[in-house]
């Protein structure tokens, strides 16, 4: 359990100074393994104005092994699943791109990144990878729907 | 000019790279062997071959008080303790150590020699009458040309030559700063290193769901010359036993046992500084990040490859399960020389390991954190590791990922520089990956080294010490200079109450001077400058205990705990 002291670090550099469009808390305090993330969508994305709910999921070999993200909000996006688990899909969590070093922080905001600027050749939806390549406009109606729809609280 | 080409020439010192105060000794020994031969032919023509000689028979690299020798006395009471100090230092050490460790200090000779030859010409008429004054500075002066003409054939000279040979070289010719100014050039032209190396690491393809691929040892090539090629293919007895990683360059083809591999499958070019893999007509294909370059038995156009990229050869052959017939994984490591020059990073972590026990004046410019806890490296009495690449790490948080089924090759979790820890300590590569490995070692050279240096300091006092006495006190600096690399010591703390009374040498404070081999020259130019050649010794006697009490678990002079993991400092053990 000589994670508990990097993430309880990271944890509180993450509250006391948050990214931009970034909140992060803890699901359960007595459990510091399982974050909750509110991202704002980027500016300028088919996002914008919406609030989407990320799981992040800390192995307990952390930082030895990759965190898990998951859009618990529902989200049209090339590079998030369209299903119940809506994980995510990020290089540098992958096993072998993963490296001790590399921090929430840079996760989170790669992330968001990812919101403003899909990578379609990276996708997992190859459906809506396709329809952003292909034709940019729908894609954007449909995220911009999907954002109404979820992610906006009424 | 010359101090503007040591100031330049010092910033891209690679001992910058290294920490090791063993390092520093060593370039200091190079130092003295060149500062030594260079000012020979002033005292070649003053004393007698004889003793010349003799004198490199004993300590035929560590000339540490060449400049003393000019007094018969002297030389005969202190080069049986030169050659002691060079005791640690191995005779086999290959050559090349010395050419670049003095290539390494040649600049910053130079940057001395404006303040050493101003006292040389004044020491001349007195300890050595027959000596012109001026002997010794147009040497330096004519010297210079000759070194950079040399500058094209001077180093496969040198690489061939041992240094004893060449120390005797020395020895022999009057004309003996030849072999100095050959050593020079290689701080100016393109270093060894900067020849093409590539390495192969096995890889196994997390990913799918794969059997492993065939393991193998790391290989390491660093070619010949860039117009090489290396060549790879199944092994074969033909080639004879295959060297893994020769530590000279080769393009030494490269074998795989295992069926799925053709004879000849693929080749590694160097062309236009980026490497290049062609598929030279292999059956089962070689595929560059999972794309095959060609189709079966069939040539490819070149493909460049980056660091980090993956090269399969052929396939796995489902038919059987042996090791024999699964495909290669080769991850690839090229283009890393940067990494293992002096950079940015790499001094940094230098500051950091030097100014660790210097307490709270120690400048900590270069301090990091533990890239695993995200703690600070700098907490006192953590075991630290640090690995060929500079980073550094709490060994506990570290320690996992050296303890892994792929030990002794560890992977660097910051920039993914693989490093055998097994692999041999090699004094010869000035940026090798071995750093890991010296730490230990070396730490106890350190302290025999020390201890040695501790011994040669009470012959050193008893003796009489005119202040006047110019040539001892020549070798004197060299003596210091030593010890306080060795120690990381401050000695110009210990010279306070000297310093009060003359106008502080301005380079005299350590932490003044950016983090480089550049201290050692301070340091020089500082006691150089003062006479005093009494006070020096007394601090270097001083200095050397906690070193040598360092070793015993009771020291009495354990420096205090907020001092550092390395309280070495003469004032972490002094009040």
């Amino acid at each position: 359990m000589g994670s508990q002291k990097r993430i309880a670090k990271e944890l509180a550099e993450l509250v006391e100074s948050p990214p931009e469009g970034i909140l992060v808390k803890l699901a359960d305090e007595s459990n510091l393994y399982t974050w909750h993330i509110y991202m704002d969508g980027p500016e300028g994305s088919p996002y914008y104005n919406g609030k989407f709910l990320l799981n992040l999921t800390l192995p307990t070999e952390y930082p030895f092994k990759p965190p898990t993200v998951s859009f618990k909000t529902k989200i049209y996006h090339p590079n998030v699943t369209n299903d119940d688990k809506g994980s995510m899909c990020l290089g540098m969590l992958r096993a072998d791109e993963w490296k001790p070093s590399s921090r929430i922080q840079a996760v989170l905001q790669f992330a968001r990144q990812l919101l403003a600027e899909p990578m379609p050749d990276d996708a997992v939806e190859g459906r809506i990878a396709e329809q952003y390549k292909n034709d940019r406009k729908r894609y954007e109606e449909v995220a911009k729907e999907w954002t109404r729809k979820y992610a906006v609280d009424s | 000019m010359s101090a503007s080409v040591s100031a330049s020439a010092s910033s891209n010192l690679p001992s910058d790279a290294r920490s090791g105060p063993l390092r520093r000794l060593s370039q200091l020994r190079a130092y003295t062997q060149q500062h030594f031969s260079s000012s020979q032919p002033s005292s070649s023509s003053s004393s007698s071959g004889t003793r010349l000689s003799r004198r490199h028979t004993l300590s035929s690299r560590v000339s540490w008080f060449s400049p003393a020798s000019t007094g018969p006395d002297s030389s005969q009471q202190l080069s049986p303790v030169g050659s002691r100090t060079s005791g640690p230092c191995p005779e086999s050490e290959p050559p090349s150590t010395l050419a670049r460790y003095s290539s390494v200090l040649f600049p910053s000779y130079r940057g001395l020699e404006i303040d050493l030859r101003p006292s040389r010409q004044s020491e001349t008429p007195s300890s050595s009458p027959s000596n012109e004054t001026g002997g010794s500075e147009t040497q330096g002066t004519m010297a210079r040309p000759r070194g950079s003409s040399q500058a094209l054939n001077a180093r496969p000279d040198l690489e061939g030559t041992s240094p004893s040979a060449s120390a005797h070289l020395h020895a022999g010719a009057l004309d003996s700063s030849d072999p100095v100014m050959s050593e020079n050039p290689s701080t100016s032209s393109p270093r060894p290193k900067q020849k093409a190396t590539i390495r192969f690491f096995p890889h196994q393809d997390t990913h799918q769901s794969s059997r492993p691929s065939l393991p193998f040892i790391p290989v390491s090539r660093t070619l010949p010359s860039d117009s090489c090629i290396i060549r790879v293919g199944r092994y074969s007895e033909r080639d004879g036993l295959p060297v893994a990683n020769p530590t000279d360059p080769s393009d030494a083809p490269v074998g795989f046992k295992s069926k799925v591999v053709s004879r000849k499958h693929c080749e590694f070019l160097y062309l236009n500084g980026q490497w290049h893999i062609k598929d030279v007509g292999s059956s089962s294909g070689t595929f560059l990040n999972h794309m095959r370059l060609s189709q079966p038995n069939m040539p490819s156009r070149l493909y460049t490859v980056k660091d980090g990229d993956i090269v399969q050869l052929g396939i796995d052959f489902r038919g059987g399960e042996e090791m024999i017939f699964r495909c290669v994984r080769i991850r690839i490591e090229c283009n890393r020389s940067w990494q293992q020059q002096p950079n940015e990073f790499n001094k940094n972590t230098e500051s950091l390991i030097k100014n660790l026990g210097k307490g709270d004046t120690a400048d900590y410019s270069g301090c990091r954190e533990c890239s695993i806890c995200l703690g600070s490296v700098l907490r006192p009495y953590q075991c630290l590791f640090m690995a060929a690449c500079a980073h550094v790490w709490h060994y506990k948080c570290v320690s996992r990922l050296i303890h892994t089924p792929d030990y002794p090759m560890f992977q660097c979790p910051n920039c993914r520089a693989y490093t055998d820890l097994s692999a041999e300590v090699d004094d010869t590569n000035d940026f090798d990956e071995e750093e890991v490995n010296k730490a230990t070692p070396e730490d106890k050279r350190d302290s025999s080294e020390a201890s040695r240096s501790g011994t040669t300091s009470p012959q050193l006092e008893a003796e009489p010490v005119p202040t006047g006495d110019e040539p001892r006190q020549g070798s004197l600096p060299v003596e210091a200079g030593l010890a306080a690399n060795i120690e990381s010591m401050r000695l110009h703390d210990m010279d306070a109450s000297e310093a009060a009374r003359r106008p502080p040498p301005p380079t005299s404070n350590n932490d003044a001077v950016p983090p480089s081999a550049g201290n050692d020259i301070p340091g020089w130019q500082s006691l150089t400058q003062s006479p005093n050649a009494l006070p020096t010794r007394q601090s270097l006697l001083r200095a050397d205990t906690p070193v040598r009490s360092e070793s015993s678990e009771d020291n009495p002079l354990t420096p205090l705990n907020d001092s550092g993991p390395l309280a070495l400092d003469g004032r972490a053990a002094m009040p």
